[in-house]
C-alpha cells in the first residue's frame, strides 16, 4: 500500500525544486530585460512555489498534529498526490523548454 | 470597442455561412467538410500586447510579439538569442563570424543558431557547410518587436 500523502508531498518537493531552476533563469533574464513579460514570469513562478510550499507546510504542521484531520486527508490523499504529479510533468516540460 | 464587436459578429455570419453553404454541398457530393476553425480567429488582437500604445490595433502581429518575447525572456541565453537577431537583421552571416563578432564559443553560437532555426527565426542561405544564416520573412515583417526588445536590453 503506497502512502499517497507522502508520495504528494515529495512530488511537492520536486516541484519546488524544478520551480527554483526556472525562477533562476526567469530572474537572471529580468535583470538584463526589465518588462511586464519578464516580471510577470517571474511573479506566475513564484505564486506556483507558493502554493506547493502551502502543501508541505500542510503536511509538516497541520497533518502531523492532528490524528482525526490525518484520518480524513489520507482518505482523499490520492487526489492530491495525481494533482502534484500532473504538475511535476508539466514543470519538467518547462524546465526542458528553459534550459535548453 | 464597438468597431471590434463588429467585427467579431461579421466573421461569427461569415463562419455560419460558410458552414451552411458546406452542409448543403456535402448532401449532393455525399462528402463530410467541416468549416475550418482557428484559434487565431477567436484571440483578439491587442490581448498579448505589452506596450499598451498602439492596443495591438495596428503594427506587428501581436502572436509573433508573444512568440519571440518568450524565447528571448523565457529561455536561458536568450538574450544572446536576441543580440544573434539583431546581427542578422543588418546582413547575413555564417556561425564562425557570429561567433567571432559576439566573442562567444562557436559550439554556444551552433546551439542558439539551431534553437531559433527550429522556431523558424533564422534560415540557411544554402545547405553548405559554413553557411550564412538570414532572418525569415515573418521575423522580417515584425523587426519592431525585436527593436523594442533591444532597447530595453540596451537600457541595462
Amino acid at each position: 500500500m503506497i502512502d499517497f500523502m507522502l508520495a504528494a508531498v515529495v512530488s511537492a518537493f520536486l516541484n519546488i525544486v524544478l520551480l527554483l531552476v526556472v525562477i533562476t533563469t526567469y530572474v537572471q533574464n529580468m535583470r538584463v530585460i526589465r518588462s511586464y513579460y519578464t516580471s510577470g514570469l517571474v511573479l506566475v513562478a513564484a505564486l506556483l512555489m507558493l502554493q506547493n510550499i502551502v502543501i508541505v507546510l500542510f503536511w509538516s504542521t497541520l497533518y502531523m498534529d492532528d490524528k482525526a484531520l490525518m484520518m480524513s486527508a489520507d482518505m482523499v490523499a490520492h487526489y492530491l498526490f495525481i494533482i502534484n504529479v500532473i504538475q511535476t510533468i508539466g514543470l519538467s516540460i518547462l524546465v526542458w523548454i528553459t534550459r535548453r | 470597442m464597438q468597431n471590434y464587436l463588429n467585427n467579431i459578429t461579421k466573421k461569427f455570419e461569415k463562419a455560419f455561412f460558410i458552414s451552411s453553404t458546406k452542409c448543403e454541398q456535402s448532401v449532393f457530393t455525399a462528402t463530410i467538410t467541416l468549416p475550418v476553425f482557428s484559434f487565431s480567429g477567436i484571440i483578439p488582437r491587442g490581448l498579448f500586447s505589452f506596450s499598451g500604445t498602439d492596443n495591438g490595433q495596428s503594427g506587428p502581429d501581436p502572436r509573433f510579439k508573444m512568440i519571440l518575447w518568450s524565447i528571448i525572456a523565457g529561455t536561458r541565453g536568450g538574450i544572446n538569442r536576441a543580440k544573434i537577431l539583431n546581427l542578422l537583421k543588418n546582413s547575413p552571416m555564417n556561425a564562425n563570424k557570429i561567433a567571432t563578432v559576439m566573442n562567444l564559443d562557436y559550439k554556444t553560437i551552433l546551439h542558439h543558431v539551431k534553437i531559433l532555426s527550429k522556431n523558424e527565426l533564422i534560415t540557411k542561405a544554402e545547405k553548405d557547410y559554413g553557411a550564412e544564416y538570414q532572418l525569415t520573412q515573418i521575423m522580417k515583417e515584425n523587426q519592431t518587436i525585436l527593436e523594442e526588445i533591444m532597447q530595453k536590453i540596451g537600457t541595462k
